[in-house]
């Protein structure tokens, strides 16, 4: 269905090759993973099917891409839409019209498409993604995962053999993300769509491809078998470290197949007594706060203290309440009942100066902060706004990362670098409360780790009060001491993270999927274990 | 709401509220325009958008009442003395020799503020009424009626209003994380550049998104769903040329 013969791409200006002499060849029907740094590549290889790169976005291209027969080379995008379909990374960034019919009817109006034959189509998509009940709604009114739907069957109207998607979960949560996965698996076995995924967060996606295609950063990139692949690459999901660390013969990708090579392990390991840690005074305290939008409530009778050196993760669908949650702890949003103290007094009692010195809040968009022209710039602002002497802002962040160079543009650094950056700036004033707003998003998995490392350190040695609200349970499992759960405004849960995570199957991490029913949710908790019995 | 998208043709409602703030401006009655602006709230009741456009009535009236209040402030405080039956009186500024005509305080009569109060509601009814035909058919829908060989400025339009709301949202993200940082307000530049950052890439993406959909390959093309006139377009453009003439003749 697609062939790469010798491909490869540079970007003019850039000092690496994006791409390096890729030749492989794709079947019909087969779902793909993309998978690869940061900034490896991944969507520019997606692009090139669509001819999007280098038709739109420029480049250098050497090489052929045939789709279905047909050379990218001549064809412009637009010409190959009846047989590719593309999902960019942020549906809402794409969408043209107001209401979800109109959008999926957009580019067969484009098209000239028969007025009949597009109802028809419509009627399709509609059902083949589940969204015939919310055809006349706003776009703007739908939850993330309806708005990647309603990408999907965009796309899936035109009948297209080839399916392009750009990270599709990263924005979602654990059941919405499932949702997504399940439907495109259907689209491959039903209808024999050709699917490649280009997606960080491997532990979502892995059980359900074929074959993936790894990007290293030189370029030089291999097609293979999940297993092979995995074995190979540095970047591997939990399930894949927990073979890789058990020793096993062969490294799985589905829970069932790992869970019958560990069989052994769930019986004989002995119980580990989960490391007690000491956690200082409460520095948050919120007691029945009620957050009410008009006639919304977004927010119902929450309480919940936060105590100085604990990291809580804060859990929950979007629009669940995490973000009222987080914007009154922070003082921005008014409450409508209750109260919320930080370090025993009322958050609206502190000035806006006094209050950024004490809560570090890292923004969902860490650009957000940064509208200067270097890193050195940023950091010397910070020390200034800190009363700081100059170096340290730049200081700390060497500390978190090395390999910084000062005069970078801050646009020029990778999400992983930048949430560094960010984060550098905001720890400059030593704030007692550090809140993070879904900080993995777009992270691969050694960006992720460091990230991780990090916050620990900082919630230890300087007994920051750590709040994280996210959709990554991995990221969960590894670091937070305390899970927060919110549904539909009300706090339904609040304990341990392991009981907490371990109640939900769809909220168990991968590890533990495995490990059930013992109660081990990292590679690192099976580790602790096996030292355990081997004392 | 389904009704709405298949019984009436977009521009009927925009014509039936236009010919209905015509009849308000040409009869100059306040009781009409005050009973204009009940019908057109019976309207967007039962045939209001489900959008976000269905706010823009409410909008309008709040538009209409701050006029009214405004209005019946300067026309209480300063104004043209109008005589008759005297209120209350003010205590009259003098002003210097140089500004004649101009009265600031003095007797307020019952003709004076009910004259300007009387002009104040029909604007706000012809507001409401232009609110109102927004409600209930989205200037979106509007642009779609337009013939094909101005598609492109009808999908430049269409592209620029829905993308005034998240601007606007993405401001107030921005501005609120840049105040959570130092705790002083932002300055219009530490909040221009990420905004423009920001929109530039969502631009991309959206020609990205839009090429690939095949926008612009083919020179002509359909309509999903072609509006087209029926009787029930009629009975309301005919019983909206009916009250306008009740209005103005009455």
């Amino acid at each position: 269905m697609i062939k790469f013969s010798g491909v490869s791409l540079l970007y003019p200006q850039a000092t690496r090759t994006v791409l390096d002499s890729l030749t492989c060849e794709i079947a019909e029907g087969e779902m793909v993973l993309v998978m690869g740094h940061t900034g490896s590549g991944k969507s520019s290889l997606l692009r090139l099917v669509n001819g999007l790169v280098p038709h739109h976005t420029g480049g250098i291209l050497a090489g052929e891409i045939i789709v279905d027969g047909l050379s990218t080379r001549t064809l412009r995008p637009g010409e190959l839409a009846g047989i590719v379909g593309i999902v960019g990374q942020n549906p809402i960034d794409g969408f043209v019209a107001d209401t979800v019919e109109e959008e999926i009817a957009f580019g067969m109006e484009s098209l000239n498409f028969a007025p009949e034959l597009m109802r028809k189509r419509v009627e399709e998509a509609l059902d083949q993604v589940g969204l015939a009940h919310l055809r006349d709604r706003t776009i703007a009114t739908l939850s993330g995962g309806e708005q990647q739907r309603v990408a999907i069957a965009s796309a899936l109207v035109m009948h297209p053999k080839v399916l392009l998607l750009d990270e599709p979960t990263s924005a979602l949560d654990p059941i919405a993300a499932e949702e997504i996965l399940a439907l495109l698996h259907r689209l491959v076995h039903d209808l024999s769509i050709t699917v490649i995924i280009a997606e960080h967060r491997l532990e979502r996606v892995i059980g359900y491809v074929d074959r993936i295609l790894l990007i290293e950063e030189d370029g030089k990139s291999h097609l293979g078998l999940p297993e092979e692949i995995l074995t190979m690459s540095n970047l591997v999901p939990p399930i894949v470290k927990l073979a890789r660390a058990l020793h096993l013969p062969d490294i799985g990708t589905s829970t069932r197949d790992v869970r019958r090579a560990t069989t052994q392990f769930r019986e004989s390991l002995p119980d580990v007594a989960a490391p007690v840690r000491a956690f200082g005074a409460p520095t948050v305290v919120a007691e029945n706060v009620t957050v009410q939008y008009q006639a919304k409530i977004a927010l119902s009778n929450a309480s919940l203290t936060l105590h100085s050196g604990e990291i809580t993760a804060l859990m929950g669908r979007n629009g669940a309440g995490k973000s009222s949650l987080i914007r009154s702890i922070v003082g921005v949003q008014k409450v409508s009942a209750g109260k919320i103290s930080v370090n025993g007094k009322s958050i609206s009692e502190y000035s806006s100066v006094e209050r950024a010195q004490l809560i570090g809040y890292v923004p969902q968009e860490p650009g957000d902060l940064l509208f200067r022209t270097s890193v050195a710039q940023e950091c010397a602002a910070a020390d200034i706004e800190s009363h700081l002497s100059p170096g340290t802002t730049l200081a700390l962040l060497h500390e978190n990362i090395s390999a910084i160079d000062p005069q970078t543009h801050p646009r020029d650094l990778s999400e992983g670098q930048r949430l560094a950056l960010v984060l550098s700036i905001v720890l400059a004033s030593q704030p007692a409360l550090l809140i993070l707003d879904e900080p993995t998003r777009g992270l691969d998995y050694e960006a992720k780790e460091r990230l991780a490392v990090y916050l620990r350190a900082i919630a230890d040695d300087s007994a920051t009060t750590v709040l994280i609200a996210t959709h990554d349970v991995e990221l969960v499992a590894e670091l937070a001491d305390r899970t927060i759960f919110l549904a539909d405004g009300d706090k339904v849960a609040d304990g341990s993270t392991i009981d907490v995570l371990l109640a939900s199957p769809a909220f168990a991490p991968q590890v533990a999927k495995v490990m059930s029913p013992r109660r081990w949710l990292t590679v690192g908790d099976v580790l602790k274990s096996q030292q355990l019995s081997s004392q | 709401m389904k009704g709405n998208r298949t019984l009436v043709h977009p521009l009927t409602m925009w014509i039936f509220f236009i010919v209905l703030a015509i009849g308000v401006v040409a009869s100059g009655n306040s009781l009409h325009a005050l009973g204009a602006i009940f019908l057109a709230a019976v309207i967007v009741q039962f045939k209001g958008e489900t959008g976000p456009w269905r706010r823009s009535f409410r909008w309008s009236l709040y538009a209409g009442l701050y006029l009214l209040a405004i209005r019946l402030f300067t026309s209480i405080v300063i104004g043209v003395p109008i005589p008759g039956t005297t209120i209350f009186t003010l205590p009259r500024l003098s002003l210097p020799s140089w500004l004649p005509g101009i009265r600031i305080g003095g007797p307020v009569t019952l003709e004076r503020v009910s004259n300007s109060l009387q002009e104040a509601v029909i604007i706000a009814a012809v507001i409401a009424l232009f609110g109102a035909a927004n409600s209930v058919t989205s200037p979106h829908k509007l642009l779609r009626t337009l013939p094909a060989h101005v598609y492109q400025i009808s999908v430049a339009l269409t592209i620029a209003t829905s993308i005034v709301p998240q601007f606007i949202s993405s401001i107030a993200r921005i501005r609120e994380a840049q105040v959570l940082r130092n705790g002083l307000r932002p300055k219009l530049s530490s909040i221009a550049v990420p905004l423009l950052e920001e929109s530039l890439t969502r631009s991309a993406h959206l020609a990205e998104s839009m090429e690939s959909r095949g926008y612009g390959l083919s020179r002509k093309r359909s309509k999903y769903r072609p509006f087209s006139f029926s009787i029930i377009d009629i009975y309301f453009l005919i019983s909206a040329a009916i009250i306008s003439s009740v209005m103005v003749l009455a």
